[in-house]
């Protein structure tokens, strides 16, 4: 049985997990996430991966695996795209999915795959931030709500208010006119995760995905934003009906997660002179083990 | 600080230096000492260094140098590197120099030292028409008479008439230069985690501008710190670095493709500091000796012609297998004749091996480097996934 972590690095959250590995059989044995803030990266990557190590109660881990922005992880035995991981931690969180949607604090992309997790094609979000989870929040801050009421609240929505789904700017500067106007907290939401919503419809039409999505990243979460990709795909004549988004508690962590099971599988084929890390090892040594 | 930290800084510092300190240095050291510059991508240094002038290595400024005057001289359809060589020329930053050599890398190059010619009358201008007839009796006899005539001019600027005897130890120097060259790429390509092409290239970029003697001081001291200070093995793919032999990446796109998960384990970066594959002979006549080791020895290039058509096709393969590589990114500047024209074939040739490729375009002073950064990091999730399909 082989172990392995796997740490995604995000713009606005480091996420780890552990896994074991045997065959085709792979069981998430912890994970761990935690919002970088305004703190150091290198501490936050330290900090959720120790707790993962801890959580997942074993001696030794075969191999870490980074993602995302993670390159510069010094104890990472190897690092993978984001797309790569992203697309094998949706299939394995949602088996029939044969597209992901990757929601992330500055960018959103989607993800084409097939049954093994092989990205097929992809389209990103523009450089405009009016499509990504760090404007939701920036949103959800002037209105006084947390994020992770967010969902219910978009959910509980009766007269939506359109937004710019153009620029960032343009949505604030909307959002403080509904403000000012009396809209309602969860029409507002519901407004801008249309918004959105429309933004992720285009990016799975364009790469041609059809069956079950699984979103994933930082707003995978979001209950309110799930429904209204829905929406926006069945109402649109030339994919409705032949998606259906999906979430997981997990997703998340698909991206750590997708690293971990390709870390493994990267394990077993390479000889890379023994484990990564051992439990009595500290991270910032964890580098002598493996050379 | 650390040995390697040491040696890697210094290197850097020659790196970032726009201003040769280096090379004002060594000049101010002693009265009367000299300066050559020479354009990419191979000249023969041992004759400049045989006359007691300092060889520099001029690059253009990267991305750190504004072009203003240097866009005048050239159209858009040009590649950076000559406008940048003239831009630092214009700000009186190569002012240094006596002499300036021109090899015949493509017709840009040539026509920049026309230009020079005009710009700088005072200045030493030679245009190196490399030899393409690879015999002896063509185009060695060739290339031995141009090396005499350099031998003699660059004598009259330096106000030194180099002997067989400085020629030949000057053949040692970089000889030595050489060997040391090539086993920093021999630990590289063997064990990539010591030694990062991103510290590599500043050495190689050290040497081009600092004396050799300095150079082989330096770059043992790095080669016995990377022993002493291991750093960790990756699970990285491993690459070869094609088309990039002009001018020359920005560092930081070094840094991304590594950084991405490929180790390059081969490359044609500053080609021309080990172009001849074979040791130069000191025994007999050290010209005759340059010049036929130029002509039976010089590695496969695009600058050079290849005779045999199907040369070229097998040259990624053969490569790839020397160097234990998984696949092959072709890199090369914008508009670069040379590279750009080669690319084609090299890559089909690549390709009918089942060799994995990727292509881009940079430029010295490209600045972005995500585009490059998703090229190679998919790439090498290709390779150790899928096997690069």
């Amino acid at each position: 049985m082989t172990i392995t972590a796997g740490i995604d690095v995000g713009s606005g959250a480091v996420k780890a997990v552990v896994i074991s590995a045997d065959g085709e059989d792979h069981r998430i044995l912890s994970s761990t996430a935690s919002r970088i803030r305004r703190r150091d990266i290198r501490s936050v990557v330290e900090e959720v991966f120790t707790t993962a190590a801890a959580g997942a109660e074993i001696e030794t881990i075969d191999y870490v695996a980074t993602t995302g922005e993670g390159e510069d992880v010094p104890f990472a035995t190897g690092h993978f795209y984001g797309m790569t991981t992203h697309a094998r931690g949706g299939l394995f969180l949602e088996p029939e999915a044969r597209a992901v949607l990757d929601v992330g604090a500055l960018h959103s992309r989607a993800v084409l795959m097939n049954e093994q997790g092989k990205v097929l094609s992809y389209k990103m979000t523009s450089q405009c931030a009016s499509g990504s989870g760090q404007f939701l929040e920036n949103i959800a801050r002037y209105l006084g709500v947390s994020q992770a009421e967010i969902g219910e609240l978009s959910l509980a929505a009766d007269d939506p208010e359109k937004v710019s789904s153009i620029c960032a700017v343009l949505a604030e500067t909307d959002v403080i006119n509904m403000v000012s106007r009396g809209i309602s907290t969860e029409n507002i939401l519901r407004g801008i995760h249309e918004s959105m919503a429309l933004r992720f419809a285009r990016l799975l039409r364009s790469i041609g995905a059809s069956g079950a999505v699984l979103v994933t990243g930082g707003l995978a979460s979001d209950a309110g934003l799930l429904a209204a990709i829905q929406d926006a795909l069945d109402e649109d004549d030339r994919v409705a009906g032949t998606l259906r988004v999906a979430g997981h508690p997990l997703s998340i962590f698909a991206g750590a997660i997708g690293a971990a099971i390709w870390g493994a599988f990267r394990y077993e084929k390479t000889d890379l002179g023994g484990a990564a890390w051992k439990a009595t090892t500290p991270t910032t040594q964890a580098s002598s083990s493996a050379t | 600080m650390s040995a390697r930290s040491d040696v890697v800084d210094w290197a850097l510092e020659c790196y970032h230096d726009l201003d040769f300190g280096v090379v004002h240095g060594w000049l101010e050291e002693e009265s009367g000492r000299t300066a050559a510059g020479y354009l990419p991508v191979y000249a023969p240094r041992e004759i400049i260094h045989a006359c007691g002038m300092l060889p520099v290595g001029i690059y253009g400024g990267g991305d750190q140098l504004e072009i203003i005057r240097g866009d005048a001289f050239y159209q858009s359809y040009i590649c950076h590197l000559p406008r940048s060589v003239v831009e630092l020329a214009q700000s009186g930053r190569l002012d240094f120099l006596s002499a300036m050599l021109f090899p015949s890398t493509c017709d840009v190059i040539r026509n920049l030292s026309g230009m020079w010619q005009l710009l700088f009358p005072e200045q030493y201008v030679r245009y190196l028409d490399l030899p393409h007839q690879r015999n002896t009796e063509l185009g060695g006899a060739f290339w031995e008479r141009e090396l005499r005539t350099l031998l003699k001019d660059l004598g009259e600027v330096s106000g030194r008439t180099a002997t067989e005897e400085d020629l030949k130890r000057s053949i040692g120097v970089y000889r030595e230069v050489r060997h040391l060259i090539l086993e920093l790429y021999r630990v590289r390509r063997e064990e990539p985690w010591l030694v990062p092409t991103e510290e590599l290239y500043l050495l190689m970029r050290a040497a081009e501008v600092v004396p050799p003697e300095t150079f082989l001081e330096q770059g043992r001291a790095y080669l016995e710190a990377v022993h002493a200070e291991p750093g960790r093995r990756r699970d990285n793919s491993r690459v070869v670095i094609v088309g990039a032999f002009c001018e020359q990446p920005p560092l930081g796109l070094i840094k991304t493709i590594e950084r991405a998960g490929c180790y390059i384990v081969d490359d044609d970066f500053l080609v021309g500091n080990r172009l001849l594959e074979q040791d130069v002979p000191t025994d007999g006549d050290p010209v005759r000796a340059l010049a036929d080791t130029f002509i039976r020895h010089a590695s496969k290039t695009s600058i050079l012609y290849e005779p045999d058509p199907a040369g070229k096709r097998h040259l990624m393969a053969e490569r790839v297998a020397a160097a234990g590589a998984d696949g092959v990114i072709f890199a090369a500047p914008s508009f670069c004749d040379p590279a750009l024209l080669d690319r084609p074939m090299l890559r089909a040739g690549a390709e009918a091996e089942g060799i994995p490729c990727i292509a881009f375009k940079y430029s010295e002073n490209s600045g972005q480097f995500q585009q490059f950064r998703e090229q190679a990091g998919t790439f090498s999730d290709a390779i150790k996934l899928w096997g690069g399909t």
